[in-house]
This record gives structure tokens, C-alpha cells and sequence, in this order.
């Protein structure tokens, strides 16, 4: 054996591990998707049900918007927040704890806490807005079209805000503190210091973390599933939900699979092109 | 030496892992509403029964039937699940429970629609033990406010439109509807609906949707008009069955659909509501109906001690234990005598008992009531009219009750 298959028999324990709680779920996943519920083959039959459901574009759409949306406005306020932490200010310590919290808080508990909030008739947004006559009467947030997905996608980017400001805090602070003297030799206000050094040394911080963003965005089931279920009449469905749905409450596994399997292969699409896109990029800290 | 050691340890530690239920423990799992009354039937059983032990495990029905199908879909269940009846078509075709036709006894004794939700291909796979349907709840005080006599409550839909609108005013609202929470909630309220009015979801033979015909859509109108009108509240997208009760309680809603399950807390929070009950309101000349609901014992395919579960449940069906385990009515007519049931508030809700209906038998069941639902709440979001979401509803369910 030369030295490369000893440390092939050494990995193997492990790599077997990984097969058996990555490979199996997805390769049962793709067996279910062509199968019914007697395990009999049924070839394409699952997907062409799941695909001729009206819920499902609305869905794929509705996902794009939620995880599209939400990112956006993570990252940008994230990053903001972040070179603001950065600085030194009295009470900064306090500052920067307080920031966590909504990422700290348990999705299920922050999702029930909004959804009282924003209740039509017992919600403390209505009550105060009422109240001080920003508003005639009460809104439904939830229940209103035009609203609903913009308040999800706010609750969502409060709860992961945070995260990103993290992340961009500590790759702020391996700047070397040389660049900001040089710049400032040069005769660089703090404006252009964000633009031609923060943001640059940074960036690929921020393009790790918004692939993270991108997975969990098209995960993601607490905050909507705990708010509105996907209602109402599917404004707020994604597709993670149409899939749990799909599976545990309509009990159809073998479509919730081919469903998967769609999904699948979607989100692969758009994370090799994001991965492409950024491999092509020049000029980026390594 | 070292390594059978070893073996023997590993053994004995699985061993403890996963023999928390011992041969002959029966493992029953039993909403938290029934724990008081079950813990004193299984010490009952448990003395008529020597060696044969009963571990009730306490649920709740937030997430129930999840944790349910979950537990049954991976070989590690209980012994007996309570179960809401609705569910147990799904798991008998997916082979997830045994069928119980040998542990029934004095058929004829159970409220018939009871039985027909837990029949498919001929077999029984469930033990009703609860039943309960809906009637109107309604505070007398807003009648008399209004000027209504409360004591005559309006028996048709033409009488409980025109009491909604005088009912509506100011902050309170006439006949609250739900178009919110879970879709359960939505289909017990307005199904009985169109089942007064001669129409139905799908056709008797499971062939046809039929929601969008003249029948059911005059009832879905029926329905939604409430909100509409501003008879129900601004907030009926959002509100289940709970939603309506805390409104009631807080004296912003006049009348709702409910069972008597929601009587004890009004008591209870709100003392000074003088609550009246009546049957729910049936179009001129033809009878009410509503929508059986409540709860089975199911035995999983994968009990370790399905002939002790039997037995259990056997006992658990006795008519005094079904009296006394049920948080609302016993399926059995002959348990319906107990002085429990004898409070004049139910007198309304036994007298709805008959008009109960099961839901069809149908395996895409929740899928076909999402996509109603889906139709109700784009008229509510007043995306659409009644006969257009109908329709849409419609051709989702066909393509349901087309796929094999």
C-alpha cells in the first residue's frame, strides 16, 4: 500500500458515516419520487402531478421573492451595521451584544412573538399606530395581499441581519490597520476608507456569507409556516412548505419527493452559477 | 477478553436505550385534555389486568398529527394513539395502523357516522370514543342590546343574516367566520353549509368535484358574505376556531360557530357573558347538518404489544369508560345517559349529534379541502368572485380525484 491508500482505509470509517447520513436520505428521496405509495414504479407520474398543481409555480415564484428580497436587505444592513460596530463609540460592548439578539432568539419563538405583533385586532403595531393616528384604522398585515410578503421578508431579515453583522465585523477587524494610514496620507475621507478598503477586504466575507444566506433562505420554514401557514390563498407559500405540506399533511411522500428532487436540482442550478460567478471574478482577497 | 466485554456493554447500553417500553407495557399516547381522566382508567385496567403494565404518554394537539404520522411512518410508535377521526382513513391506506373489526362490540350501540370515518375496504381500522359537532354560540346580552329576543335565535339563513346586521355595530361583530389557521377549522364551518343546501365538496362516488355547482357556491356566498358585509371581523383571514372564541369573550363578536368544549372557558374568562346556544341556522325548508368530529384509538402496524393494546382499548370502548374518558360526547348512544351529559347548555349540541356527518373517504382528503380553502380565502382576499374561485377550486380537485 503506498501512502495514499493507508490514508484511504484511515478516512474510510468516516466516509462511510457521511454516505450513510448524506448518500441515503438523498438517494431515498430519489427513490420515493418515482414510486407510489405501494413502492411500485411509476416513472414520471409524481412529477407530473406536482407540476400541474397551481400552488406550485405560485410557490417557486413566492421563494424567489422571499429569498431574493431578504437577502438583499441582510446583507446591506448587515454590512452597514457591521462598519458601524467597527467604530469606537462609548458603550460599543452593549451595542454589538444587543445586535445578536434577534439571531439568538429561537425562529419559532420570534415567529409567534411577530405574529401577535402584527395581529389585525390584538397587535401592538395596529394598536400604536391607530393609536397615535398614523393610521384611520387598523390594518391587516397578515391578511392584506399587498403587505403579508413584505412583513415576512422584514421579520426575516431581523432575524438574520445579525448574523451577516458578524461575520463582516470580524473580517473588519483582520484589516491591517496600515491601510486605513496609508489612505489616510493620501488624504481619504471615511466614505471613501468604506469603499476602497473596508468593502474590498471584506468582499469576500460578504460572498460567503450570502451563499450561506441563498441555502438557508431556500430552507427556511419556522417564519413563514409559524406566521401564516403559506396563506393567505398561497401569497406566502415557498417551496419548502409546499414540500412539508405536501408530506405531513397531505401524508403524499412520493409527490413531496418529486417535488424535492425539482427543488433540488433548482437550487444546485443557482449555486453553481453564483459559484461560477464568483470563481470568474479578478481581483479578489484570497 | 476485553473485546466481549466491550460487546456486553454496548448490549446492555442499546438494551437501556431502547427498552423504555418493557414487554407487556402498553405505551398509549393520549391528548393533554384527557390526562386527569385517563390516568384513572388505566389504573382501573391495570387492576382488572395484573401483568400487563400501561405508560401513557401525554400530547398535545398543536403539531399532533405531524408528530403522528411521523412516529407511525418510522416503525418506533406506541401502542395506541388517539387520533381525531379524519385522520385515520389516511393511515389504514397507507398501512400504518391494523385493522380492530375484532375488538368492536355492540355495533349498532355507536353513532353511525362515527364508524363510517374509520372504514375503508370494508375493515374497521379505529375505535371511536369522542364525538362532539358544532352548534351557534351566542351572547344573549348583544341580542337584547340589539333589541333581538334571545330567546328566539334565528332559526334560517335568511333570519340569521338579517340578526348578523342588526347585531353589527360599532365595535362588534354580527356572526363571526373563520378564514384563517389551520384548514380545519374553516371546513367545519362552512361544509355543513353546503350540505344543508344539497351540495357537497366531491360527488357520493368520489369521481366529481362539485363544489362549483349552484348548490354549494350559493353556500360558500352564503358564507363569505358575512365578511363582506363587515358582519365578521376585519381580522377573519387570520382567525381559527380560538381566534373567534377570544373575540366572544372579549365581547367583539355577538355569534360563532363552536362546540361545547368552548363553553367552560367563556365561563371561565368572562363570567358576565350570558351564553345561549342554538342549532345552526339551515336554509327555509330543509334540515341543518353539520360535521361529525373527535377522536379514535388507533392501534400502529408497528406495536410491540398490539394483543395487550386490544385488550385496552377493548376496555377503554366499554360504554362508562367511553362516557367517562370524552371531553365532550361518548360515541356510544347508551353512554349518552350519564349524568355528565345531562347540563341544559348541551341540550343544543346533542340535539345537533344526529345531523353529523363524516367527511368523504378520500385519499387526497386535505389536499382537496386546501384547495377549497384556497378558493375561500381569495373571495375573503377578494381577489376573485364566488363562482370564479369555485371554479379554480374545482379543477384543482378534479385533477386530485383524477390522479390514481
Amino acid at each position: 500500500m503506498d501512502r495514499n491508500s493507508t490514508g484511504l482505509v484511515f478516512v474510510l470509517p468516516a466516509l462511510i458515516v457521511l454516505a450513510m447520513l448524506i448518500a441515503y436520505p438523498v438517494a431515498y428521496t430519489g427513490l420515493l419520487s418515482v414510486t407510489d405509495r405501494q413502492g411500485e414504479f411509476v416513472g414520471l407520474a409524481n412529477f407530473r402531478a406536482v407540476l400541474s398543481a397551481r400552488a406550485t409555480p405560485q410557490a417557486f415564484w413566492n421563494t424567489i421573492w422571499f429569498v431574493g428580497g431578504s437577502i438583499v436587505f441582510q446583507v446591506i444592513l448587515g454590512t452597514a451595521t457591521a462598519i458601524l460596530l467597527n467604530q469606537s463609540f462609548f458603550g460599543r460592548g452593549i451595542v454589538r451584544s444587543i445586535t445578536l439578539i434577534p439571531w439568538v432568539v429561537p425562529g419559532i419563538v420570534a415567529a409567534t412573538t411577530w405574529a401577535w405583533m402584527f395581529h389585525t385586532e390584538f397587535g401592538i403595531i395596529n394598536y400604536m399606530m391607530t393609536g397615535t393616528g398614523m393610521i384611520p384604522e387598523p390594518i391587516g398585515w397578515l391578511t392584506n395581499g399587498n403587505t403579508v410578503m413584505p412583513v415576512l421578508i422584514a421579520i426575516n431579515v431581523w432575524k438574520l441581519f445579525p448574523f451577516v453583522a458578524i461575520m463582516v465585523l470580524a473580517g473588519l477587524q483582520s484589516i491591517p490597520k496600515d491601510l486605513y494610514e496609508a489612505a489616510r496620507v493620501d488624504g481619504a475621507n471615511f466614505w471613501q476608507e468604506v469603499r476602497f478598503i473596508m468593502i474590498p477586504q471584506v468582499r469576500s466575507v460578504i460572498v460567503a456569507v450570502t451563499l450561506l444566506l441563498v441555502i438557508w433562505g431556500l430552507n427556511s420554514i419556522t417564519i413563514i409556516y409559524a406566521i401564516t401557514r403559506g396563506g393567505p390563498a398561497n401569497r406566502t407559500l415557498i417551496t419548502p412548505i409546499q414540500i412539508f405540506r405536501l408530506a405531513f399533511e397531505s401524508t403524499q411522500f412520493n409527490q413531496a419527493a418529486a417535488l424535492s428532487v425539482i427543488f433540488f436540482a433548482v437550487a444546485l442550478v443557482i449555486v453553481i452559477i453564483y459559484i461560477r460567478a464568483l470563481a470568474s471574478t479578478p481581483g479578489e482577497a484570497k | 477478553m476485553k473485546f466481549s466485554k466491550l460487546a456486553v456493554m454496548a448490549t446492555a447500553m442499546t438494551m437501556l436505550a431502547s427498552g423504555v417500553a418493557l414487554a407487556g407495557e402498553v405505551v398509549w399516547w393520549t391528548p393533554n385534555f384527557n390526562e386527569a381522566r385517563a390516568r384513572e382508567l388505566v389504573t382501573k385496567f391495570e387492576q382488572a389486568n395484573q401483568g400487563i403494565k400501561v405508560k401513557l404518554e401525554i400530547t398535545t394537539t398543536d403539531g399532533l398529527p405531524q408528530r403522528v404520522l411521523t412516529a407511525l411512518q418510522s416503525g418506533a410508535a406506541p401502542d395506541i394513539i388517539d387520533v381525531q377521526h379524519a385522520w385515520v382513513n389516511g393511515y389504514a391506506q397507507n398501512g400504518l395502523v391494523v385493522a380492530v373489526d375484532d375488538v368492536l362490540k355492540d355495533r349498532e350501540d355507536y353513532i353511525p357516522a362515527s364508524l363510517d370515518y374509520g372504514t375503508w375496504n370494508s375493515k374497521l381500522w379505529a375505535i371511536p370514543y369522542r364525538i362532539e359537532t358544532h352548534a351557534v354560540i351566542y351572547n344573549k346580552g348583544a341580542f337584547r342590546d340589539a333589541g333581538l329576543d334571545p330567546a328566539k335565535p334565528p332559526q334560517t339563513w335568511d333570519e340569521l343574516v338579517a340578526a348578523a346586521k342588526t347585531l353589527s355595530k360599532g365595535k362588534v361583530s354580527g356572526f363571526a367566520i373563520t378564514g384563517g389557521g389551520e384548514v380545519g377549522n374553516t371546513i367545519f364551518r362552512s361544509l355543513p353549509f353546503i350540505w344543508m343546501n344539497g351540495g357537497d365538496i366531491i360527488s357520493a362516488d368520489g369521481k366529481k368535484a362539485v363544489v362549483n355547482q349552484p348548490a354549494a357556491v350559493a353556500a360558500v356566498k352564503f358564507y363569505t358574505d358575512f365578511f363582506k358585509n363587515k358582519q365578521s371581523p376585519a381580522s377573519t383571514l387570520e382567525n381559527d376556531g380560538t381566534a373567534n372564541r377570544r373575540l366572544f369573550i372579549a365581547e367583539t363578536v355577538a355569534a360563532y360557530q363552536s362546540g361545547q368544549f368552548d363553553v367552560a372557558s367563556i365561563r371561565k374568562e368572562n363570567p358576565k357573558i350570558d351564553i345561549g346556544v342554538m342549532p345552526i341556522p339551515h336554509p327555509a325548508g330543509k334540515p341543518t347538518a353539520a360535521l361529525l368530529g373527535g377522536w379514535s384509538f388507533v392501534i400502529p402496524s408497528s406495536a410491540k404489544n398490539p394483543a395487550e393494546a386490544k385488550k385496552l382499548v377493548a376496555f377503554l370502548a366499554e360504554a362508562p369508560n367511553q362516557g367517562a374518558l370524552t371531553d365532550t360526547f361518548p360515541a356510544r348512544k347508551s353512554a349518552m345517559s350519564l349524568p355528565r351529559f345531562s347540563d341544559p347548555i348541551l341540550t343544543v349540541f346533542k340535539e345537533m349529534l344526529p345531523y353529523g356527518r363524516a367527511v368523504p373517504n378520500n385519499k387526497n382528503w386535505v389536499q382537496i379541502t386546501q384547495a377549497y380553502f384556497d378558493g375561500i380565502q381569495r373571495i375573503l382576499l377578494g381577489d376573485e368572485d364566488v363562482q370564479k374561485a369555485m371554479d379554480g377550486a374545482a379543477k384543482d380537485i378534479q385533477a386530485l380525484l383524477d390522479q390514481k
